[in-house]
C-alpha cells in the first residue's frame, strides 16, 4: 500500500545548524502518528518542510506518491495536504465564517473570480457553516475571531483545517494553551475525524497525545531516535532518557 | 448592500448628476471633473494598497503610458476608439512587466522598484523628444466624441467623466466583494497562512496589479482627454505620491476613502492654492492632523465616531456560548 506520507532522507541546516538530519518516517493511509521530542527537537521544522514553508536541502516527501519537494505550498494543498499552527495564524477582523469561507475557496477555482460575489456564494457559507458546527462553534459563526477565546481559536483552527476535507492534517500542538476542559473537547473532537484523514500530530500533553496516537516518532537534535507502536515508545528506554523522564 | 449604503448611493448619484446645474461655472464644473478623474486613479492604486497591502509609488506612470500612446495613434490617424483601447491594452501589458519587476521583493523593496519603474517612464517621457515632444509635452488634436456626442464644453466633458467613473466605481466594488477579493484581503493580512489554504499569493498580487493598472490606465486616460495635453510632470514622483496620499488620507481599505481624499486634495490644490501661497504645507498640516487623529483615515475615522456616538448608550451584548462539537 503506497503511504499517506512518505519522507526519506530528509535534511535541513540553518547555516551551521542542523535542524532535521537523515529524518525518514512513512505513515500509512488512515495512521494517526504522534511526533514528540524536547524543544528544538525539530518538529515543526519538519512540518515546515512537509508543507513547504522551508526548503529541505535533500530528501524526499511524497504524498500518496507525488513528490512534494521543489512544489509550492498551495500545490500542496491542492493534493490533499492541511495544517494548524502552534501560534495561531488566523484573520482576527473577519469573523469566523469568513475564516472558514477563504479555507474553502483555497482549493474552489471561483477564487480568482474578481466579478462574482462571495457573500451570494450560498453553498460556501453553508459548507463553512458545517464545519463551523462540527467544531462546536456553529452559533459564533458571525462573531469576528478577535473576540473569541483562545480555545475557540483554536477550534476555528481545526474547523478550517477540515473544511478543505485532507487526505493528510498536520496538527501542530493543537492543545497547547488551551484549559483542561477544551482539551477534552478538542481530544473528543480529535476522535470525531473520519478515518480517511491521516493525522500527524505534534503535541506534548502525553496523556492526550498517547490516548490518541497508534505510533510515535521521537525526534531529538533533528534526528529519529526511536518509532513504533506506542507500547514500544514508551518502553523504550531512549524515550525516558530524552523526553519522558523518569 | 444595507438600506442605509442605498440610501447614500441613491442621495450622491442624484447630486452627482445634478451637479452642473448647480455650479454652473465651467471653473468649478471642470474641477468636479478633476475630482473624478482622480478618484479614478486613487481608487486604481487602492485596489493594491488598501486591499493588498501594496504600496505603490509608480501609479503616475499609466498615466503617461496610457497617454503618449492614445496621443500618439490619435496623431497617427488612428480612430479615437481604437486609440483608446490600444493605450488601454499596452498600458495593462506594462503593468504586467511592471508588477512580475516589482513583486521581486516584499515591502519596502517593492516600494522602491515601484519608484524606480514610475521615474523611468518619466524620463523616457522627458527624454525622448521626438516621440513625447519632451518637457514642451505633447498635444492630443481634440477629445474624442464617443457615440457622435460632442465632449468639447464642460458639462458635457463633466458627464462623460462620470459615467467613467461610475462604471470603474462598480467594478472595484464588485472586485471587493468578489471572492478574488477575498482572497486579496487575506494575502494582505496572512500571505504564509494563505499559502497552506490553498491559494497563490503571488499570482493573487501581481493579478492585483494588473488589474490596478488597467484601472489607472483609465484615469491616466481619462486625464489626458481632460487636459488634451501631456508632459511629463504629469508622470513625476510628486504626482505618484498625491496619488498615493489621496488613498491614505480618505482611508485605503475602503472604497468611499480614496474618492474623499481625492476630492480633498484636488480642491487644494485647484482653490487653496489661489487664496494661499503654500497650499503644499497646508496639504501636509492637514494630512499630520488626519493620521494623528484618525491614523487609519477619514472615512473610516468618520464611521468609527459615528458608530461610537450611535452606541454610547447601548450595553455590550454577551457573546454566545460555545456549544459542544459534534
Amino acid at each position: 500500500m503506497t503511504p499517506a506520507l512518505a519522507i526519506e532522507g530528509l535534511n535541513k541546516r540553518f547555516g551551521g545548524l542542523p535542524a532535521t538530519r537523515n529524518v525518514s518516517l512513512h505513515v500509512m493511509p488512515g495512521e494517526r502518528r504522534l511526533i514528540i521530542g524536547p524543544n528544538g527537537a525539530g518538529k515543526t521544522t519538519l512540518f515546515n518542510l512537509i508543507t513547504g514553508d522551508l526548503t529541505a536541502d535533500t530528501g524526499s516527501v511524497k504524498l500518496f506518491g507525488h513528490e512534494l519537494v521543489g512544489m509550492p505550498t498551495e500545490k500542496r494543498v491542492h493534493l490533499g495536504l492541511a495544517r494548524t499552527y502552534q501560534i495561531l495564524t488566523l484573520f482576527p477582523k473577519e469573523t469566523l465564517l469568513h475564516n472558514v469561507k477563504l479555507a474553502l475557496l483555497g482549493l474552489d477555482p471561483v477564487r480568482w473570480n474578481p466579478w462574482a460575489v462571495l457573500s451570494a456564494r450560498t453553498a460556501m457559507t453553508e459548507a463553512a457553516h458545517a464545519a463551523l458546527v462540527q467544531v462546536g462553534l456553529g452559533r459564533s459563526a458571525e462573531r469576528i475571531v478577535a473576540e473569541t477565546s483562545y480555545g475557540e481559536r483554536r477550534r476555528l483552527e481545526f474547523a478550517m483545517a477540515l473544511a478543505q476535507k485532507p487526505k493528510v492534517l498536520l496538527l501542530d500542538e493543537p492543545l497547547a494553551g488551551l484549559s483542561q476542559e477544551e482539551r477534552k473537547t478538542l481530544s473528543t473532537l480529535l476522535k470525531t475525524i473520519p478515518r480517511d484523514v491521516t493525522i500527524v500530530m505534534i503535541e506534548h500533553d502525553m496523556d492526550t497525545a498517547l490516548e490518541f496516537a497508534e505510533r510515535i516518532t521521537l525526534l531529538h537534535y533533528g534526528e529519529v531516535i526511536v518509532e513504533g507502536s506506542r507500547a514500544e515508545v514508551v518502553a523504550d528506554p531512549r524515550t525516558r532518557e530524552v523526553y519522558l523522564g523518569d | 448592500m444595507s438600506r442605509g449604503n442605498i440610501i447614500a448611493v441613491v442621495i450622491a448619484a442624484v447630486l452627482l448628476i445634478a451637479l452642473p446645474r448647480i455650479i454652473t461655472h465651467e471653473f468649478y464644473i471642470n474641477m468636479a471633473s478633476q475630482c473624478l478623474i482622480f478618484a479614478i486613479l486613487a481608487l486604481s492604486l487602492n485596489l493594491m494598497l488598501g486591499f493588498g497591502g501594496m504600496v505603490s509609488l509608480g501609479h503616475a506612470a499609466y498615466i503617461g503610458v496610457a497617454g503618449y500612446t492614445c496621443i500618439l495613434l490619435t496623431i497617427a490617424g488612428w480612430h479615437p476608439l481604437l486609440a483608446a483601447i490600444a493605450a488601454l491594452a499596452l498600458s495593462t501589458v506594462i503593468a504586467g512587466v511592471f508588477g512580475m519587476l516589482s513583486l521581486r521583493a516584499p515591502g519596502l523593496g517593492f516600494l522602491m522598484i515601484t519608484l524606480a519603474l514610475g521615474q523611468i517612464v518619466w524620463g523616457i517621457a522627458y527624454r525622448a523628444n521626438t516621440l513625447t515632444g519632451g518637457d514642451n509635452g505633447i498635444r492630443l488634436p481634440a477629445r474624442p466624441e464617443p457615440f457622435g456626442i460632442n465632449i468639447t464644453g464642460a458639462p458635457a466633458f463633466y458627464y462623460f467623466t462620470l459615467i467613467v467613473f461610475a462604471v470603474a466605481l462598480f467594478g472595484m466594488w464588485r472586485f471587493a466583494r468578489s471572492p478574488f477579493g477575498a482572497s486579496l484581503m487575506g494575502t494582505r493580512d496572512q500571505p504564509r497562512r494563505m499559502r497552506m489554504l490553498g491559494h497563490n499569493v503571488w499570482m493573487v498580487q501581481w493579478l492585483t496589479f494588473v488589474i490596478a493598472g488597467f484601472w489607472g490606465s483609465v484615469g491616466g486616460l481619462m486625464f489626458v482627454y481632460y487636459n488634451v495635453f501631456l508632459s511629463p510632470h504629469a508622470l513625476t514622483l510628486q504626482q505618484s505620491a498625491e496619488i498615493l496620499l489621496m488613498s491614505i488620507l480618505g482611508g485605503a481599505s475602503s472604497l468611499t476613502g480614496p474618492i474623499v481624499g481625492a476630492v480633498i486634495i484636488t480642491l487644494i490644490k485647484n482653490v487653496a492654492s489661489t487664496y494661499v501661497e503654500r497650499w503644499n504645507t497646508l496639504l501636509g498640516a492637514i494630512f499630520i492632523a488626519v493620521i494623528i487623529f484618525m491614523p487609519l483615515g477619514l472615512v473610516p475615522g468618520c464611521r468609527a465616531l459615528w458608530l461610537r456616538w450611535r452606541n454610547r448608550n447601548r450595553p455590550k451584548s454577551p457573546t454566545p456560548a460555545a456549544e459542544p462539537a459534534e
